[in-house]
């Protein structure tokens, strides 16, 4: 059984999930691009516990996140609680997309947690970033996806018996 | 006359989505629900034609609490609505008597063409 993914693949399957519930949930179309997201941005991140030993984080500028809320919301505008309830329940799916992608390629489920959502930039202790995917839309608001795995120094973290591994 | 339907998650986000695509069809929302708890407590009481119900929810998850509702109510018309798309979620739904399984995000005629399906 192959339990691997590529970072290649991994790379197309958040790329094609991320375009497509982005614009099936809020009505946005994202393309990759260079251009990061700003200062004012918000962060929502996930950790995969079972199967892949990798988080995924989103971080976007924060009025993207708020109009593709209020999109989602079909409100002209939207609280603090409504953008990072928006911010996470749009990463969960995002997720469930993504670990389908994962068990078709690997023939193994992977489970995520709850998504913990940040104001500002944040980064997962005792990881390292594997790969960052740049989004902007037609405001050249952006966004970022960020893969993260175990820092190499926890060897062979990622890739124990039961578990998928990216290489 | 219309279709009741109990909407059983806890996403807000996919309440509104499920509210704009069953808009102007013959499919009405009768009761949302936001855990598997709260379905087989309303259950009984909203009747519903069908039920979407999501896996992953706080407390009791929706396939359990989808086999809670069939045991009471073998006719039940249960459609999980989830982004558990794995091949061992649909066997378990389709074993308990999910009578569909609709992806997360959806498409209007994907989730009509599945509703349509349940109900026959």
């Amino acid at each position: 059984m192959n339990t691997a993914m590529t970072k290649e693949e991994l790379t197309q399957v958040l790329d094609q999930a991320l375009q497509d519930v982005t614009e099936r949930t809020a009505g946005v179309r994202l393309h990759q691009g260079d251009q990061p997201p700003g200062e004012d941005l918000c962060t929502v991140h996930i950790t995969f516990d079972r199967g892949f030993n990798t988080s995924l984080t989103l971080c976007a500028d924060t009025s993207l996140l708020a109009r593709m809320a209020r999109n989602s919301f079909h409100e002209d505008a939207v609280t603090q609680e409504d953008l990072e309830e928006f911010s996470k329940e749009y990463l969960n799916v995002l997720c469930g997309k993504v670990t389908g992608a994962m068990f078709r390629a690997t023939q193994i489920p992977a489970h995520f947690g709850q998504p913990v959502f940040y104001h500002g930039r944040y980064e997962p202790e005792g990881q390292e970033v594997q790969f960052i995917l740049t989004y902007s839309d037609e405001h050249s608001e952006g966004a970022q996806l960020i893969h993260h795995v175990p820092c190499s120094s926890e060897d062979g973290a990622g890739e124990t018996k039961q578990e998928g591994h990216i290489k | 006359m219309s279709r009741q339907i109990m909407i059983v998650d806890d996403s807000r986000l996919v309440r509104v989505q499920l509210e704009d695509v069953l808009k102007g069809t013959d499919y009405e929302v009768a009761a949302y629900c936001r855990s598997g708890e709260e379905a087989i407590e309303q259950y009984s009481t909203v009747k519903p034609d069908l039920v979407t119900m999501d896996i992953i929810m706080q407390g009791m998850d929706g396939l359990d609490a989808a086999e809670v509702i069939l045991k009471h109510d073998p006719n039940a018309r249960i459609v999980m609505v989830s982004s558990l798309a794995y091949d061992d979620t649909f066997e378990r739904a389709k074993a308990i008597g999910a009578k569909g399984f609709v992806d997360k995000p959806f498409h209007q005629e994907q989730l009509l063409k599945v509703f349509e399906q349940a109900l026959l």
